[in-house]
């Protein structure tokens, strides 16, 4: 799943159009829509570090999110020098406040180009060469404790530099702003996808485990064995059925058993 | 190759580091305060991280040259290793780096001269004993060799230093700087095999084993001392046959006055690694293995173990001297 946090409606409303994402009215503490097929989510958190904070942990709780999503903090940015309407993808989050660091994972060809940016508690059009906005470090801290630093990221419209200033910015502009980078949005999303799914593949419990689970008794310990042992199974005995060579077993213990005579007493080729 | 190259504030004008910008002019340069944070920093995946990986050059502030196991020697009593890099440019599944490190990103301490420095306190500390240095703990010591300048900058210290000796493991074919100079005695360049077969599934991007052994004999032919690394063992139902095949090709190619020590050890792991590794990559068979749990490693069972090591001790020792085998019979 991927999830999207916008700190402004005029943010969210042209990707909400673009994605087509249907409110979701059972949510009324902040405002989450989903696509049909739950596979896109987007929230408006408002502004400053404190509401994106709150929403992105309150979205987390709502939809139930796994380790493999994606997350994305989209929304407009300011900067001393970069051209309004120009996109870039944040490599570095400085929160001003006390000046921790967090370091996104660029693992992949980034479809524009990266740069750092600080997160400041007050609007400022005190403009250095960073990008500046007001949510992105505390969307950062909390996604990080949800999943997993490769996909977790910011990007960012530049809407005022110094030439024009925050004064400039318009909810109108922005909506046109953010409508001219859904390309760029949808490659970002075209680029994670895959690292998503392999990190999906990789934590996704073995064939046959949630069945045992539910049907005889597990310590914590024993979960954790059964679910290695179903896994050393399917590499070394993968045309043997196993729920037929357990069929009689009548306890967990019995099956943890069973398993690991059986794959001890096969023989081991690591290669074909 | 390098996309994202990440500095430590403290050494953005060492020479080395702005030598190394100069080769990857178009890689995104992100300045960091210690290398830590970002490569130790948590929910980072090493798997993911391992397809493009960034370059982190940071300063090694302490614990620069650490003494090295017993287990490890290659006949000195004094064992010292360093790590001038941390994480290596192959992917090896077996690599317990992947276990160690939070980050797959290729960390390069550019302060070589503190390193060098270390190394010099400690052979004066022990006036008139052999010392052993070892490069290839933490990376492959030549892999990154063109953009690391790492061995023209040592060996000139061991050319003046012959009490010393510094052992360079790799899988790498990298030798073009090594033989570019005169051969250095008391450095010995470290080739780790394994079987053909189980090399094309277990080491991803490394030289092919014909590479590794071209390059070896290259160096010999120029003069230099080799090593070879038969660690780990990997366990197979034909392993006798394969490594048998590795011997003889090997045995049959290489020069015994300039092998300077054969070590090898079976396949293990500290069972934190082992357990992260296989939650990294829960559908590689060499997880799967025959397995048993002693002092908290996990490692073939005792009976796999000694008849492998028995197996190919018999054949290695009839290839060189005794005195030039170094097993590594501990427990797992
Ligand atoms: S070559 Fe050595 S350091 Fe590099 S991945 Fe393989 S085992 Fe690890």
């Amino acid at each position: 799943m991927i999830h999207i946090f916008c700190a402004l409606p005029c943010e969210a409303q042209p990707l909400i159009q673009h994605f087509k994402l249907p409110d979701l009215k059972e949510f009324d503490l902040f405002r989450i829509y989903q696509s049909k097929d739950k596979e896109i989510s987007l929230t408006i958190t408002g502004i400053g570090k404190l509401n994106m904070a709150a929403a992105v942990s309150y979205q987390h709780a709502c939809l139930n999110t796994a380790a493999s999503d994606i997350w994305l903090n989209i929304g407009v940015a300011g900067h001393a020098n970069i051209p309004l309407g120009e996109v870039r993808l944040v490599n570095k989050i400085t929160d001003n406040h006390d000046n921790t660091t967090w370091y996104p994972q660029i693992i992949f060809n980034s479809p524009c180009k990266s740069t750092h940016l600080i997160t400041l508690d007050k609007p400022s059009t005190d403009y250095q060469d960073s990008l500046y906005d007001m949510e992105s470090s505390a969307f950062y801290q909390i996604a990080i404790r949800l999943g997993s630093a490769e996909l977790i990221h910011c990007l960012k419209i530049i809407s005022d530099n110094t030439e024009q200033d925050t004064a400039t910015v318009n909810a109108d502009k922005v909506k046109k702003m953010i409508s001219a980078q859904v390309q760029i949005i949808e490659k970002l999303i075209d680029r994670l996808k895959p690292l998503s799914t392999e990190i999906y593949s990789i934590t996704a419990e073995p064939e046959h485990y949630q069945h045992l689970i539910e049907k005889l008794h597990f310590t914590q310990s024993e979960s954790l064995q059964l679910s290695r042992l179903l896994r050393q199974w399917s590499l070394r005995l993968p045309d043997e059925d196993v729920m037929q060579l357990i069929a009689d077993n009548k306890s967990g213990k019995a099956v943890l058993k069973t398993l690991r005579d059986t794959i001890n007493n096969s023989e081991f080729a690591i290669h074909d | 190759m390098i996309s994202t190259i990440y500095i430590e504030e403290e050494i953005a004008n060492h020479p080395r580091t702005l030598a190394i910008l100069k080769r990857f002019p178009d890689a995104t340069k992100i300045s960091c305060q210690r290398y830590g944070e970002v490569f130790n920093s948590k929910s980072q995946n090493f798997r993911l991280q391992k397809k493009q990986a960034a370059l982190i050059l940071a300063r090694k502030h302490k614990g620069l040259v650490l003494p090295s196991p017993k287990e490890y020697a290659i006949g000195a009593e004094l064992n010292y290793y360093f790590s001038h890099m941390l994480n290596c440019l192959y992917d090896c599944r077996y690599c317990f780096l992947q276990g160690k490190f939070q980050s797959a990103h290729y960390v390069l301490f550019v302060n070589y001269e503190d390193f060098i420095e270390e190394m010099q306190l400690l052979l004066n500390q022990h006036d008139e004993e052999a010392v052993h240095f070892f490069s290839g703990y933490d990376c492959d010591s030549l892999a990154l060799d063109p953009v690391t300048d790492f061995t023209s900058e040592f060996l000139p210290f061991l050319e003046s230093n012959p009490r010393a000796l510094l052992e360079l493991r790799t899988k790498s074919t990298q030798i073009r700087s090594l033989l570019k100079r005169e051969p250095i005695k008391n450095c010995v360049i470290a080739f780790s095999f394994t079987p053909d077969k189980i090399a094309r599934t277990l080491e991803h991007k490394v030289p092919d084993i014909n590479k590794r052994l071209q390059a070896l004999l290259d160096l010999q032919e120029a003069g230099w001392q080799i090593g070879l690394r038969f660690d780990p063992l990997i366990y197979t139902k034909d392993y006798a046959k394969e490594y048998s095949e590795l011997f003889n090709e090997i045995f049959s190619k290489i020069n015994p006055e300039l092998t300077h020590s054969i070590s090898l050890g079976g396949f293990r792991l500290p069972k934190d690694y082992f357990r992260k590794l296989e939650k990294l990559y829960p559908d590689e068979k060499l997880f799967a293995s025959p397995q048993a749990e002693e002092k908290n490693n996990i490692g073939y069972p005792a009976e796999i173990r000694h008849e492998m090591l028995d197996f190919c001790e018999n054949i290695i020792t009839q290839h060189i001297p005794a005195e030039k085998f170094f097993p590594c019979h501990e427990t797992i």
